[in-house]
């Protein structure tokens, strides 16, 4: 208990009451003016994605990384974006390590409103393949010293890095031309995220009974400030987000007034990120022209078996084709149950008019025999071998066990994707769920073998 | 060969570097000596060795201390201290002065001080203290008074302003050829300012605007030679103007 209170840093009653009557005189303790802002440096890591920008005292890391998934459900075609932030306890003392704090959400939940609702990123040229794979694209932001004004560090650290992030090339290709393959960066250029606008967040605080405005507080600003206000713009002059914290309340002509600042404040900043980033992209291509010099790859002439050696070596191979079976399973099942019933075969146009639609999981709901659902089951087995799905064979799934055939889709699938194929399964197997538990059951134990 | 030398001669080591396990004297070789020991620096038997890397000091009686720059105070007895009050009990007061564990204040260690006239203080006040005792594995222990029993400007800072700083700084403030900055600022300007060996600083004066303007030529000062702080305080000065 002493050990902790002696740990924290605590302010003085001189210096709370100084801030507060040097603001009456428009000076704040660092010697700028209440609309400020302190001195913005941002700087680039070796590798694409990783930015540093340093905000006064302020110290914040921001790394791209990305990831192949599946996409979500009801959003087969567009890439997530996700943002995880780390406040470690060497920037500042009150952070507990693996333990996020109420700043740390609400800094990661501000940073994410401003991007992602902004749609600032085009999450649509992430995907690979409609309902089956899209790029995941991950923004952690380490808090490396607390300065004060975290929020728009933070942001400008993630904003820095998503512009220089280049995510790996990749193309459908392999025997079928089903089969997916991603260039590593020496065969193919990777391409940059397609940002169509940059969402600044400008924080004000609010200090003292007078609530005067300033702008980007500093860590001891924040001490003594009743409350705070992000604006998150972009310089189209379009508001993003806003994030009013703390109790005291601000008069709506006060947040105009912060809002047409904030606006200023937004385009100075862009330029800053944008000439950094042209600066770091410059240099970049420097850096490659020496490296293609003294690479010993023909890059015209071998291009081709390049790219089937890497292909081999460090790549991902998805069997697209099995993968597909699985996304689609749903929209089949029922389909295949109606091939039965109907005679008819309509299967393949109709399990593409099923994709992703909310109308495939319809049917389910509606109750179906069992058996038929089995059998539908049995009938993707006979497939599995042939490219595409033929209706002849359909017609006689009654030759096949109806308990082993539920499939294990996971074994085609390569390791690196086994857990999103997991996650997909139990997607599958919960609405199955509602059907009949007792199916679920033997699926469990077939896909365990 | 030459690696016995510097045993012969300690005293060589005087405003040198000297880290961890460096045997900076020997107490055999300067009998019925009396001599005092700062930080940084332990006894055993007849060799007195450096705990810490920095510089080793001398101050003419006969004082030895080590002195480096860092961000955390490791108390030791005798450094006058800008200390935050954390907490107050019957006794005693808590005192933070940015070391490793809290610093008790006896309530009666004021300038007549009795239990009749305890001072009350409001957590959060700045006060500028004595360091008494600062045994290891035990809470220093303050005073506001000197050591023959007087107030001697000890007490609680009220107004100004107090900033950190590290305790390299802070001895560099507190240098006796008067620190450039502090010369350079005092020529055009008057204020008020208490330095803590802890690397706390307190500044007063009338306008804010000083107060600011000093603060932050101290704060820039820490990596300035004395030309260059000359320079800066011109030029801020210049500005302001």
């Amino acid at each position: 208990m002493e050990q902790r209170l002696s740990n924290t840093w605590r302010m003085t009653i001189n210096e709370k009451k100084f801030i507060k009557t040097s603001l009456l005189a428009d000076l704040r303790v660092d010697g700028r003016r209440p609309f400020d802002y302190r001195r913005l440096i941002i700087k680039f890591g070796s590798e694409d994605g990783s930015s540093e920008v340093q905000l006064g005292q302020t110290h914040v890391m921001g790394v791209v990384t990305s990831q192949l998934v599946q996409p979500y459900r009801d959003r087969p075609n567009e890439g997530t974006l996700s943002i995880y932030t780390e406040f470690s306890p060497m920037a500042d003392p009150s952070f507990e390590a693996g333990r996020p704090g109420e700043s740390a959400v609400e800094l990661g939940r501000i940073i994410d409103r401003g991007l992602r609702e902004s749609m600032a990123v085009d999450t649509e040229s992430l995907c690979v393949v409609t309902g089956k794979l899209v790029w995941s694209i991950r923004i952690d932001i380490h808090i490396l010293d607390n300065g004060g004004n975290l929020v728009d560090a933070a942001n400008i650290a993630a904003l820095a890095a998503l512009s220089t992030f280049r995510r790996p090339e990749c193309t459908l290709g392999g025997e079928d031309g089903q089969e997916l393959i991603v260039h590593p960066p020496e065969v193919r250029e990777p391409v940059p995220l397609i940002i169509h606008h940059l969402p600044i967040a400008v924080t004000f605080g609010f200090i003292g009974e007078e609530n005067i405005v300033v702008i980007d507080p500093t860590y001891f600003e924040e001490a003594v400030m009743g409350g705070s206000m992000t604006a998150t713009l972009n310089t189209n002059g379009d508001v993003c987000a806003i994030q009013k914290a703390g109790g005291v309340g601000v008069l709506p002509s006060v947040i105009m007034q912060c809002l047409r600042l904030a606006s200023v404040k937004a385009g100075d900043i862009t330029n800053i990120i944008k000439n950094a980033v042209k600066s770091f992209n410059t240099e970049r291509s420097l850096r490659k022209i020496k490296r293609h010099n003294s690479s010993v790859i023909d890059v015209s002439e071998t291009a081709q078996k390049v790219d089937v050696k890497f292909s081999t070596n460090h790549v991902n191979r998805l069997k697209l084709s099995e993968d597909s079976r699985v996304a689609q399973g749903n929209g089949m099942e029922v389909d295949g149950q109606i091939s039965q019933k109907e005679g008819t075969s309509k299967r393949d146009s109709s399990a593409k008019s099923f994709i992703g639609g909310p109308s495939s999981w319809d049917p389910h709901s509606k109750g179906i025999d069992p058996d038929a659902l089995r059998a539908s089951f049995a009938s993707r087995v006979v497939l599995a071998p042939t490219e595409k799905l033929e209706d002849s064979k359909v017609d006689e799934p009654t030759d096949i066990e109806p308990n082993q055939p539920i499939v294990d889709d996971n074994s085609y699938i390569s390791p690196k994707e086994a857990t999103n194929t997991k996650s997909k399964t139990n997607e599958e197997k919960t609405l199955i769920d509602a059907i009949k538990p007792k199916h679920r059951r033997r699926r469990k134990a077939s896909s365990q073998h | 060969m030459a690696i016995a030398e510097p045993t012969n001669n300690s005293p060589s080591y005087i405003d040198k570097l000297v880290v961890p396990g460096d045997v900076v004297l020997d107490l055999s070789s300067m009998s019925n000596q009396t001599i005092k020991l700062g930080g940084g620096l332990r006894q055993d038997c007849d060799s007195i060795t450096a705990m810490k890397a920095g510089m080793l000091r001398f101050s003419k009686p006969n004082k030895y201390w080590v002195e480096s720059s860092q961000k955390r105070y490791v108390p030791s007895a005798g450094d006058a201290v800008l200390g935050i009050v954390v907490d107050t009990k019957a006794e005693n007061f808590l005192i933070d002065i940015k070391g490793p564990a809290l610093a008790y204040l006896p309530v009666l260690a004021f300038e007549g001080g009795t239990r009749r006239n305890i001072p009350k203080f409001e957590v959060g006040t700045l006060i500028y203290v004595r360091v008494v005792k600062a045994n290891i594995g035990m809470n220093p222990d303050l005073s506001c008074m000197d050591a023959s029993g007087k107030a001697a400007e000890f007490g609680p800072l009220k107004d100004g302003y107090m900033f950190e700083t590290s305790t390299g700084l802070s001895r560099m403030l507190l240098s006796s050829p008067a620190c450039p900055v502090l010369e350079a600022l005092g020529k055009k300007l008057s204020f008020e300012i208490a330095v803590g060996l802890n690397g706390r600083v307190w500044v007063n004066a009338a306008a804010p605007s000083t107060v600011i303007l000093v603060s932050n030529a101290i704060m820039n000062s820490e990596t300035l030679t004395s030309v260059q702080q000359k320079l800066m305080v011109d030029k801020l000065l210049q500005r302001t103007q």
